[in-house]
């Protein structure tokens, strides 16, 4: 009888894991279509400002400019830069810019909405130079990115 | 004989879900999830400024005029807002209702016949003049604007019950199409001037 007794007490078997490639193939999958990649580095530090009224903007024909403090710049030096693709570059070299990007789309400068992407702190001089160097590249439709505020 | 037939072996599966993690992890570091959001804006054609310019008579009445100082200081036509008037108490700020008012008040900004789909309504012929000094900060320029944005938002929704009898954003593609078309967001920027600054 005390054999029997202790027999009876079983282990539980282990916890099959078979299932567990499926569980993770699925969150990769689910992340593989949910996002985008990565483009291009950051070479200016942009904290976008908050604002209400925002759209989302479509990423076709969707050309970002960068503007903000280099990263990496001392404390006291605060030099705003502009960013064209991967590079820190000056406000002269947007209308190259602008043309070399509509050749590689194959779409017209009216066809492009030129993202600002710029820093809060920045000032509204600066932002206007960019404007008008866009205004002569006839890159019209612009867009100031913006972050979603909570509403209260 | 028979017995010397065996069968092969399942191949050990039990690393497949390693390699699936360090895919997963792969796509989680290179990629990006957020959206971009923005307030679009449509800037007005180069003009050189070398040729002889003939300026838009723009009657006066219908102008509303905003000036942005670098403190963050904002003058609305002749009277003084503080940053706390761009802030939202509730579903405005003092800005917006100001903008908003404006827009809608036939004494403030005149009224032009439009057509909208096949019928005609009385659409504010108003523009907000907006002027920021180029020290401003863009975060206080970015704020003045979205509260611009939020009062012509307003005054679209307003058209948009008069016409279709429903919210600007329930409208569909065509429809907000042409309210969009009827009521366009007059935000114009002066010119900046640089023979008066170095």
């Amino acid at each position: 009888m005390a054999v029997m007794a202790k027999k009876g007490k079983r282990e539980v078997p282990a916890m099959s894991t078979s299932s567990l490639p499926d569980i993770v193939f699925m969150l990769l999958f689910f992340f593989m279509a949910a996002t985008t990649m990565r483009e291009v580095d950051p070479l200016v530090s942009v904290q976008m400002p908050e604002a209400i009224e925002i759209t989302e903007l479509d990423k076709k024909n969707l050309v970002n400019i960068w503007m903000g403090k280099p990263l990496g710049a001392a404390k006291g030096e605060d030099a705003l830069k502009i960013q064209l693709n991967d590079q820190t570059r000056e406000v002269e070299d947007i209308r190259d810019f602008i043309s070399a990007t509509t050749v590689t789309k194959g779409v017209g400068p009216k066809d492009i909405v030129v993202n600002l992407r710029v820093d809060e702190g920045a000032t509204v001089g600066k932002l206007t130079a960019v404007k008008q160097e866009l205004r002569k590249a006839e890159a019209l439709n612009i867009s100031y990115a913006a972050r979603a505020a909570e509403t209260h | 004989m028979a017995k010397a037939k065996k069968k092969a072996g399942d191949i050990n599966s039990s690393s497949m879900a390693d390699i699936a993690f360090l895919l997963l992890i792969f796509f989680l570091v290179t990629t990006t999830m957020d959206v971009d959001t923005g307030m679009k804006r449509t800037l007005p054609p180069w003009i050189d400024p070398t040729e002889q310019q003939n300026d838009v008579d723009v009657n006066e009445r219908n102008v509303l005029k905003v000036n942005v100082s670098r403190s963050g200081a904002i003058m609305v036509g002749t009277e003084e807002y503080r940053s706390s008037d761009l802030r939202r108490s509730g579903e405005h700020s003092r800005l917006s209702r100001e903008v908003y008012f404006f827009l809608v008040d036939p004494e403030r900004s005149n009224k032009k016949a439009t057509e909208i789909d096949g019928a005609t309504y009385n659409v504010s012929e108003g523009l907000v003049s907006l002027k920021a000094d180029d020290e401003t900060e863009y975060k206080v320029y970015l704020k003045v604007q979205d509260e611009l944005t939020h009062a012509f938002n307003l005054y679209r929704d307003d058209i948009s019950r008069q016409v279709y009898g429903k919210a600007y954003d329930e409208l569909d593609d065509i429809q907000a199409g042409n309210i969009r078309k009827a009521v366009p967001m007059k935000i114009s920027e002066a010119e900046p001037n640089d023979q008066t600054k170095k």
